[in-house]
């Protein structure tokens, strides 16, 4: 291998992708796109296979070869032209969940084809029965919003208008959602182009032989990584509280953990059948979720691309939350049901790789989806938002207070911004506390959103979970706090929850409640679980909190014997 | 009181550049710092000036606002906010510093959770009294504090105070009235733009900087007094311009960034005297690299800077883009076989092996004495003596392992290094749309000049330039330094409905501001205002920045800019989507008081050819070549070299590769073309 030229042509692809992503972030309409940054920008080469990626939204990072490669199967490289690009958002062909819209455009050098310039952003509203895209309640995949085939929305350089009629037909934000597929366009063109003058420098041999070389290579990587761990099988279970739709049923996630030889199986035999309502994760979710936790147990400085996922494997099932079948829903699988394969995998390997692991994070993004008609400027807005929660405690250290889940790297969308977009006036934002579960190392705190609704109407949507099942401690360490979603209705004084108010299923699930002028929404993130024996925690430590209010005095007299008056 | 006096106070050495008007003449001197007071290095420099009383202007760049905010030794704080959001500044965004990192500690605010306060106040998103400002309980706060005791500052930041700091104001006056002395900072008075995170972290780094930088400049000040220069001296702030010493403890925040901004300011004066309207500087030291642009005169001025990731600071600095690469990072082999530089750094302690300080891990410095490139018995101008075996020996320990010949492997050191620095380039050209084959690269710090070929052959850059001093390049800035003010605002308002008389009372509040206070620093005559509008599609998150030529809006000088928005958008992103509604967010103005530019000194005309002061051989990609090495003090205007060629000088050394071509301009100035 020529590690020189390897080297320099591996970042100079990263920083293409990173460049791709700055313009998706100045230029795109969403909120979750230019405030959450909840996108991802690769470069593929022919095969599919990932060859670069910048660090964005890492959910879609493990999902982005088998998209390209399912996109391929459909429109094969031979009806590929130069300036066509391709659009995609199936989950039945690849894709993560409807509002993932992956864009991707041939490179061609001399009229050769070599590789592809990639795009994945969550759309924040795609139409479905519920706006903003997370339809807590949906049964089948066509209540989810528009499902989009792989299909060209530009053909050699021009615009294929009877794509955008359709697109733009089916949304209920057509101006935002234009301007969000000309910001992905955007990114992709300047991907192609950068990557072509890459193979105009180097020339094709050269980049073929040491981007087929950068693949081997971090396979090698992670193959040593793997090797480091204990060989064994490794058993862990979570549970997901509910679909949206059986008031009744609990959903188990089951993985067994196998690591041999350099290798990795990740079994998720066992995990429960596949669910009326929208809990399902496709198997690109499944599969993006086991390299998640791979890579997040492995040394942070391999090369990201589809060598890294070599040695790792998935079983999944068909028609189980893990693998689900048509034409059940799925937004929820790449959102919650993603980041609790990923604890439960990390959890499994707690006792052999302690200090890679953490206690359960919140794993959730909250999802809280809304959308109406602006009572002053007559618009249709709609909004996809997310909240942080509390990271589990480490063997090393406290879990993170109020960071987005595992499963997604995406910002808040500050108060100022928010209430300049939306009717509705935020009234707190403040950690909840007590919320970390105990420990030596303890976890970190959830937080609550106090909204009060100034439209005439809202509507609601939410996909959230651990409202009924706390985020689990690790090492003796105590459970993290519930989340909760509370209403109270203009007039009224108490908060109540969405089956007290509108008779919904679920508390965490539910879709198109009418939240109406005066009416506050309250939304309370998890906390983390903790990490070891709360008895080995630092006195110094549980004063610390204390002072600063992150636990209260009682908690702490109660989980770690504090004394306020002596120490 | 014909000299100005540059003086940047590094953390190594303080640097010192003397201009004499009378005479034309430039003079570049060094010494140790003093880390634990900066003053001491400052006045031993001095010691080499007879006459004080000929200093007409002294200006400093400090780090003492920078150091402060790294080391986390500021001072303690209260932080005062809307009631139910005293966790903004520890919730922060929510994202985190990077992927697959379960080893991340997120970082935290300047301030403890305990010393963070809420007051019953609300404004609405249009400026309207929600809940009125609770006077009584600002009262008890007070109180608090004053029983405390231990609250050295109190930064205040309050939500939508960028639309109307009423209540901002109130609580200021309200402190002041029962906390006498102690210091306050309004967050409409150091940002007053919207995002109440970004607002509030820079709001809480400017109290706490206040007491350490007022005490620091009072100290500097007193010292300076006693010689009779106090009045005479000016501070560096982050966006190129010059403050009173009074008016830099005002705003300590403004002084985050300060030393590395003379080497951008130098660069604009050079771009002046060269007539090249696109320089991007390169400005490579020890440890770290900056780099950064100047565009048709103007330096590129950010407010995305952070203390740490996540700590935001967001007030207007010189947009400088700093890596963690220099003459000391370090080679590795990494557990895949990839040989790597760096991000770790051999610094000044114990520095690169062929140092002799104790260091023997092969650094970039090492390298370049193996290649040839940097010659041990000249470094520094033969000041300090290099290790050449040293180096060989430190190089050869990591050829071993890639199985490559010691030259081959110091190549490829070099090659990565400068692939690392590439990425600085990147950063701030093709990130920001702007094309490497328009600019010419300005290289500066000791390091600069040596990588200077190779980094303008893989950034694609066509032309290079080595100003005279590129050693003490910052310092030689100050010199050519002008008063700044900068004022933005947030005013948010929609083509559909663009409000002329709101924009105009804005530009004109924000105008008159900077000016006002250029004029209360002492500035008085040629104060220029340049105004810009931030502009985006509505619905996007981000802004394209237009001048815009006056304070007044109307009818057609709004139509002109929206048409302007258009074909920026489409040059900048390839992309315009006409008829789109537009919405302005920010609106500044940027006062500058623009002094005297020294006159430079020129170079004799050359009489023949330049003469080598003799050979040696130097390794480039092609193999070892003889190459003539020439002595800088000996070129002449006119001078023309054709590579492979060695330029050696007190404190850098520049390298010309086979085929480059390099000219003396009249003042001196070396001139690389590919």
């Amino acid at each position: 291998m020529d590690f020189v030229t390897m080297n320099i042509l591996e970042s100079t692809m990263v920083s293409i992708c990173r460049e791709m992503g700055i313009t998706l972030m100045k230029t795109s309409y969403s909120t979750i796109f230019n405030e959450a940054l909840d996108f991802t920008c690769g470069l593929a080469d022919l095969n599919g296979d990932m060859i670069a990626v910048a660090d964005y939204c890492p959910a879609q990072i493990g999902g982005m070869p088998l998209l390209v490669k399912s996109c391929l199967k459909e429109i094969p490289a031979s009806e590929l032209e130069d300036g066509d690009v391709i659009l995609h958002n199936d989950p039945y062909r690849g894709g993560l969940h409807t509002p993932e819209h992956t864009f991707f455009k041939p490179i061609f050098v001399s009229g050769e084809l070599v590789g592809y310039a990639v795009a994945i952003g969550h759309i924040a509203e795609v139409g479905g029965m519920a706006p903003g895209g997370f339809c807590g309640e949906a049964t089948e995949i066509f209540q989810e919003g528009l499902r989009v085939p792989p299909v060209k929305i530009k053909k050699r350089g021009e615009d294929n208008i009877e794509v955008w009629k359709l697109l733009l037909a089916n949304v209920r934000t057509p101006r935002v959602n234009y301007g969000d597929l000309r910001a992905l366009i955007a990114a992709v063109d300047l991907g192609e182009k950068g990557m072509r003058g890459v193979y105009e420098k180097y020339g094709l041999e050269t980049v073929r032989r040491n981007v087929s070389d950068l693949l081997l290579y971090s396979e090698r990587r992670m193959r040593a990584e793997i090797e480091a761990l204990p060989d064994g099988i490794y058993p862990f279970s979570d549970i997901i509280e509910s679909d949206g739709i059986d008031a009744e049923r609990h959903y188990p996630i089951e993985v067994e953990v196998h690591v041999r030889g350099g290798e990795i199986v990740v079994d998720y035999t066992g995990s429960a059948p596949q669910a009326a309502g929208p809990i399902n994760a496709t198997l690109g979710v499944a599969t993006s979720a086991a390299y998640n936790a791979v890579l997040h147990m492995t040394d942070a400085s391999i090369p990201r691309n589809s060598g890294c996922f070599r040695p790792i494997r998935v079983v999944a099932p068909p028609g189980t939350i893990v693998n689900v079948d048509f034409p059940a829903p799925s937004v929820g699988g790449n959102t919650e049901t993603h980041p609790r394969l990923v604890g439960a995998i990390l959890g499994a390997m707690a006792p052999v790789a302690p200090d890679r692991v953490m206690a359960a994070e919140g794993a959730t993004h909250c999802n809280f989806v809304f959308g109406g008609v602006d009572a002053e400027t007559q618009e249709f807005f709609a909004c996809y938002d997310l909240e942080g929660v509390g990271w589990g405690g480490r063997s090393f250290a406290d879990g993170n207070d109020g960071v987005d889940s595992i499963n997604g790297n995406c910002r808040i969308t500050p108060v100022e911004v928010y209430e300049t977009r939306f009717p509705w006036r935020i009234e707190s934002l403040a950690f909840n506390v007590d919320s970390g579960g105990a420990g030596a190392h303890r976890g970190g705190l959830g937080y609550t959103k106090q909204m009060l609704c100034l439209n005439d109407v809202i509507v609601c949507s939410q996909m959230t979970d651990r409202h009924l099942f706390a985020p689990w401690g690790l090492a003796g360490g105590g459970e993290g706090g519930c989340g909760a979603t509370l209403v109270q209705n203009a007039g009224r004084d108490d908060w109540r929850t969405m089956p007290e108010v509108y008779g919904k299923a679920s508390t965490s699930r539910y879709s198109n409640v009418a939240i109406k002028r005066g009416d506050r929404v309250r939304l309370v993130t998890p906390g983390g679980g903790g990490y070891g024996d709360p008895a080995e925690r630092s006195p110094e430590a549980v004063a610390r909190d204390v002072r600063e209010g992150y636990v209260s005095a009682a908690a702490a007299q109660r989980h770690y014997g504090y004394d306020e008056g002596g120490k | 009181m014909t000299r100005i006096l540059g003086v940047d106070i590094g953390g190594t050495f303080t640097d010192f550049v003397s201009y004499d008007a009378e005479t034309g003449s430039i003079e570049t001197w060094k010494n140790l710092t003093t880390p634990s007071e900066p003053i001491e290095g400052v006045l031993e420099g001095l010691r080499r000036i007879a006459d004080l009383g000929e200093i007409g202007k002294i200006r400093l760049g400090t780090t003492i606002a920078t150091n402060a905010l790294l080391t986390r030794k500021g001072a303690k704080i209260a932080y005062v906010t809307t009631e139910g959001f005293r966790d903004v500044l520890f919730i922060q965004r929510a994202n985190r510093r990077s992927h697959y990192d379960i080893g991340w500690i997120k970082p935290r605010p300047l301030v403890s959770r305990a010393d963070c306060h809420e007051i019953p106040e609300r404004l609405s998103a249009k400026g309207e009294t929600v809940t009125p400002l609770d006077e009584a309980a600002v009262r008890a706060l007070a109180e608090r504090i004053r029983a405390d005791g231990t609250i050295e500052a109190v930064a205040v930041c309050t939500l939508f105070s960028y639309i109307d700091p009423r209540h901002e104001a109130r609580i200021r006056d309200i402190l002041a009235e029962e906390l006498p002395g102690l210091p306050v900072s309004t967050s409409y008075e150091v940002l007053p733009k919207w995002k109440e995170y970004e607002r509030a972290s820079t709001t809480v780094a400017d109290a706490y900087l206040k007491p350490v930088v007022s005490d620091n400049l009072r100290r500097m000040k007193a010292r300076l007094d006693a010689l009779g220069v106090g009045a005479r001296v000016g501070v560096i702030k982050s966006n190129g311009g010059e403050a009173t010493l009074d008016g830099a403890a005002e705003s300590p925040v403004q002084m985050t960034l300060s030393g590395p901004t003379g080497a951008v300011v130098a660069t604009r004066a050079l771009s002046e005297i060269t007539g090249i309207r696109r320089l991007v500087t390169f400005d490579m030291g020890g440890t770290s690299t900056d780099c950064s642009t100047v565009v048709d005169g103007a330096e590129h001025v950010t407010t995305d800077f952070e203390i740490e990731w996540g700590v935001p600071i967001q007030i207007p600095m010189i947009d400088i883009h700093t890596i963690g690469a220099g003459g000391g990072s370090i080679a590795w082999i990494d557990k895949g076989g990839m040989l790597r530089m760096g991000p770790q750094s051999a610094g000044a302690d114990p520095g690169p092996a062929c140092c002799g300080l104790g260091g023997t891990e092969a650094t970039v410095t090492d390298a370049n004495v193996v290649l040839g490139r940097i010659d041990p018995a000249n470094f520094l101008g033969g000041a300090m003596a290099l290790d050449a075996e040293a180096a060989a020996r430190a190089v050869a320990a990591v050829a071993g392992p890639l199985g490559m010949e010691p030259d081959a492997a110091a190549l490829a050191m070099v090659q990565i290094a400068n692939n690392n620095m590439l990425g600085a380039l990147r950063a701030v050209l093709l990130q920001r749309g702007l094309d490497p084959r328009d600019f010419t690269l300005l290289a500066s710090g000791g390091a600069g000049p040596v990588h200077l070929a190779d980094l303008m052959e893989i950034a694609g850059i066509p032309a290079g330039l080595v100003p005279n001093h590129p050693g003490q390049f910052s310092a030689f800035g100050f010199i050519m330094t002008d008063g700044r003010v900068d004022r933005h605002r947030t005013v948010q308002q929609i083509s559909k409905f663009f409000d002329a008389a709101r924009a105009t009372e804005a530009m004109t509040e924000l105008s008159r501001g900077a000016a006002a206070e250029l004029l209360a620093q002492g500035y008085s005559d040629r104060i220029a205002i340049h105004r810009s509008i931030e502009a985006r599609y509505l619905g996007q998150n981000h802004e394209l920045e237009l001048s815009y030529p006056s304070d007044a809006f109307d009818e057609a000088s709004v139509a002109d800019l929206w048409a302007r928005f258009h074909v920026e958008h489409e040059a900048r992103f390839g992309f315009s989507i006409p008829g789109e509604t537009i919405e302005t967010v920010n609106l500044k103005a940027v006062a500058v008081a623009v002094s005297k530019k020294p006159a430079l000194p020129l170079l004799p005309e050359a009489a023949g050819p330049a003469a080598p002061r003799g050979r040696r051989r130097v390794r480039f990609e092609e193999g070892w070549i003889d190459t003539p090495v020439h002595d800088r003090a000996a070129l002449r205007a006119g001078h023309v070299l054709t590579g492979p060629a060695v330029i050696e000088e007190d404190a850098s050394v520049t390298l010309l590769k086979p085929g480059q071509t390099l000219s003396v301009d009249r003042f001196g100035h070396l001139h690389v073309k590919s």
